[in-house]
C-alpha cells in the first residue's frame, strides 16, 4: 500500500519535497498531499524588487496548483491543530487528515506587535502590501532622515535589510534626492552585520555611499506620532521613514499544538530533520528552530535531503543523506553588483566577496528559474 | 561560577548569521534585571562581541570560559 506523506505549507519547502517524492516514487508507492491556506504562491526574494519598483505582481506570484507535479495532491485548507501522537491533522473545514509521515513546513508569519508602534510607525516589505507601500515613499521622499536596519532580530532572509539600503540609497541618487537625505543604518551588535569578513566588504561598501552605521541600536519601540524611534540601549533616532525588518514567529497552528518552543519554531534533529521526540514528523524551512538562517536556499536543500530520506524509509533502497547546513544567499549591493554569503554547519566563517556583476546576474536569472526549474525540483 | 544557575540557556553553537550577539541581544530583549544568561557559541569572534556587548550596555559578564571548542559566556542582567 502507498504510504501517505501529508506536508502541510506549499510555500518553497513543501513544494520542492512534494514535487521531489513524486518525481522519485510511483503512485503506489507514495500519496502526496500538500496543505496550504492559500491558493497564491509568492516569491519572496522578488519583494524586495517590488519596492525598489523593479517587479509586479504578475512576476512574483503564481496560482499555487499550478506548480505541483501530477500526483500531487493539493488542498486549500488551514491546519489548526496537529496531533503527532495520533498521527492527524485537524484543518479548518473541520476534517481531520491522517498520515504515515508528517512534513511541517508551514514557514515564519510576521509579529509586528512585538515592537510597539511598528505597525503604524515602521516600512518593511516582507509581504507584497508593504513591499508597494515602500515602493511609493522611496520615489516620493524628497529630503529627510531615512533609516533601515534590524528592528525584529530573527527574521527570514538576513541580508535582505543589507540590500534595501544599498538599493534605496541608489533610488535616491537616480532621482536627483541623495544630497538631501540623511541614511542611517541600525544594527543591535557593533557593526553592520555578524559574521566579520562579509562584515567589512559591506561597511567598506556603505562608507562609500555615505550610509552611516548606528551600532549596538536594538530597537526597543517606535513612537509613529513623533517619528522617533527607541533602543534598549537608551537611545533614540529621529526619522521621516524607518524601514526595519518586522518581528517573526513560527505559524499559529505550530504554537497552537505546542510542538514548537515559545516563540513557535520547531526543534528538530539538525542533520535528519526529523521533529525531536518523533521519526514520522518532519519539519522544513522557517518553521525549524535550527541556527541556520532562514532562507529559500536552506528550504531548498532540506527539502531535497528529505526527499531522498522518505523515499529510502518508503523503498527501503539506497542511503540517507545529511543535511549539512548548507546555506547561500546573495546580498544585492546596488549598481548593478552583488555580493554573497556562503555557510554551512562546519564553516561558519563565510568570507567576504567583494560585489560584481557576476552575482548580481545570478540573483536575475534566479528571479526566472525559480519557477520552472526550483520549484518543481529539477534542481 | 559553576554555581551559577542560568536564568535562560542561548544555544548558538554553529550560528555564522545572524550570530550567537544577535541570539543573546534576543533573550536580553525578554529578560528582566537579575536573570542570569548562559550562551553557547562556537564563533570565535563572540568573545570579542560579547566582551564589547556588555560594555556598551552596562550589564555584567559573570564569566567567559572557552571548553572543548565551545565558548561559555554568563551574563547577568543590570542594565533593563
Ligand atoms: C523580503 C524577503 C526577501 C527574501 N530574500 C531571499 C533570498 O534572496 N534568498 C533566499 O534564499 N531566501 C529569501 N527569502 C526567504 C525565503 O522566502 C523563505 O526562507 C522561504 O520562503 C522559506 O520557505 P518555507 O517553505 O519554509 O516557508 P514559506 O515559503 O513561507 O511557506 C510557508 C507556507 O505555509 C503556509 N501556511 C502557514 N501556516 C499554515 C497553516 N496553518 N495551514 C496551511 N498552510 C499554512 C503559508 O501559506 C505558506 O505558503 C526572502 C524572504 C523575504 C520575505
Amino acid at each position: 500500500m502507498a504510504k501517505k506523506v501529508l506536508i502541510l505549507g506549499g510555500g518553497d519547502g513543501g513544494t520542492i519535497l512534494a514535487n521531489r517524492l513524486v518525481k522519485k516514487l510511483s503512485p503506489d508507492q507514495v500519496e502526496v498531499e500538500v496543505v496550504d491556506k492559500s491558493d497564491i504562491h509568492w516569491y519572496q526574494p522578488g519583494f524586495l524588487f517590488v519596492a525598489t519598483g523593479e517587479a509586479e505582481k504578475e512576476d512574483i506570484s503564481r496560482r499555487r496548483p499550478k506548480l505541483f507535479r501530477k500526483g500531487v495532491k493539493f488542498t486549500k485548507g488551514e491546519a489548526k491543530k496537529i496531533d503527532l501522537d495520533n498521527r492527524s491533522v485537524e484543518i479548518s473545514d473541520g476534517t481531520k487528515k491522517t498520515y504515515d509521515y508528517l512534513v511541517i513546513a508551514t514557514g515564519s508569519s510576521l509579529n509586528p506587535d512585538e515592537i510597539p508602534g511598528f505597525t503604524e510607525g515602521v516600512d518593511h516589505f516582507w509581504n507584497y502590501d508593504a513591499a508597494m507601500k515602500l515602493r511609493k515613499k522611496l520615489f516620493s521622499i524628497k529630503e529627510g532622515k531615512v533609516i533601515v536596519g534590524i528592528g525584529g532580530l530573527l527574521y527570514k532572509c538576513p541580508v535582505a535589510p543589507l540590500e534595501i539600503v544599498f538599493l534605496a540609497e541608489e533610488i535616491f541618487r537616480r532621482r536627483g534626492v541623495r544630497d538631501k537625505i540623511e541614511i542611517k543604518y541600525v544594527s543591535p551588535i557593533d557593526r553592520a552585520y555578524a559574521p566579520h569578513l562579509l562584515n567589512k566588504v559591506i561597511e567598506d561598501e556603505m562608507k562609500k555611499r555615505g550610509i552611516d552605521v548606528i551600532t549596538f541600536f536594538s530597537v526597543d519601540t517606535v513612537d509613529p506620532e513623533k517619528k522617533v524611534v527607541n533602543s534598549l540601549e537608551g537611545d533614540s533616532l529621529e526619522y521621516d521613514l524607518l524601514i526595519l525588518t518586522p518581528p517573526q514567529q513560527g505559524a499559529k497552528v505550530v504554537r497552537d499544538s505546542g510542538i514548537g518552543d515559545d516563540e513557535g519554531w520547531i526543534p528538530v534533529d539538525k542533520y535528519f530533520l526529523n521533529v525531536e521526540g518523533y521519526d514520522d514528523a518532519f519539519a522544513v524551512g522557517d518553521a525549524t528552530a535550527l541556527p541556520t538562517p532562514k532562507t529559500g536556499v536552506i528550504a531548498h536543500f532540506q527539502a531535497a535531503t528529505l526527499a531522498n530520506n522518505l523515499a529510502v524509509e518508503i523503498t527501503g533502497e539506497g542511503t540517507k543523506e545529511l543535511f549539512d547546513g548548507q546555506s547561500f544567499c546573495v546580498i544585492e549591493t546596488g549598481m548593478g553588483k552583488a555580493s554573497a554569503q556562503v555557510s554551512n554547519y562546519f564553516y561558519d566563517v563565510p568570507p567576504g566577496l567583494i560585489p560584481n556583476w557576476l552575482l548580481h546576474a545570478m540573483k536575475l536569472a534566479m528571479n526566472k528559474m525559480y519557477w520552472r526549474c526550483i520549484l518543481s525540483g529539477m534542481i | 561560577m559553576s554555581d551559577v544557575q542560568p536564568t535562560v540557556t542561548v544555544d548558538a553553537r554553529g550560528v555564522a548569521c545572524p550570530g550567537p550577539l544577535t541570539s543573546l541581544i534576543k533573550a536580553y530583549r525578554k529578560a528582566k534585571n537579575g536573570d542570569i544568561i548562559e550562551v553557547l557559541a562556537t564563533d570565535a569572534g563572540f568573545k570579542a562581541d560579547v566582551e564589547a556587548w556588555v560594555k556598551r550596555t552596562g550589564n555584567e559578564l559573570l564569566s567567559l570560559t572557552e571548553e572543548g571548542g565551545v565558548i561559555r559566556a554568563l551574563i547577568k542582567v543590570t542594565a533593563r
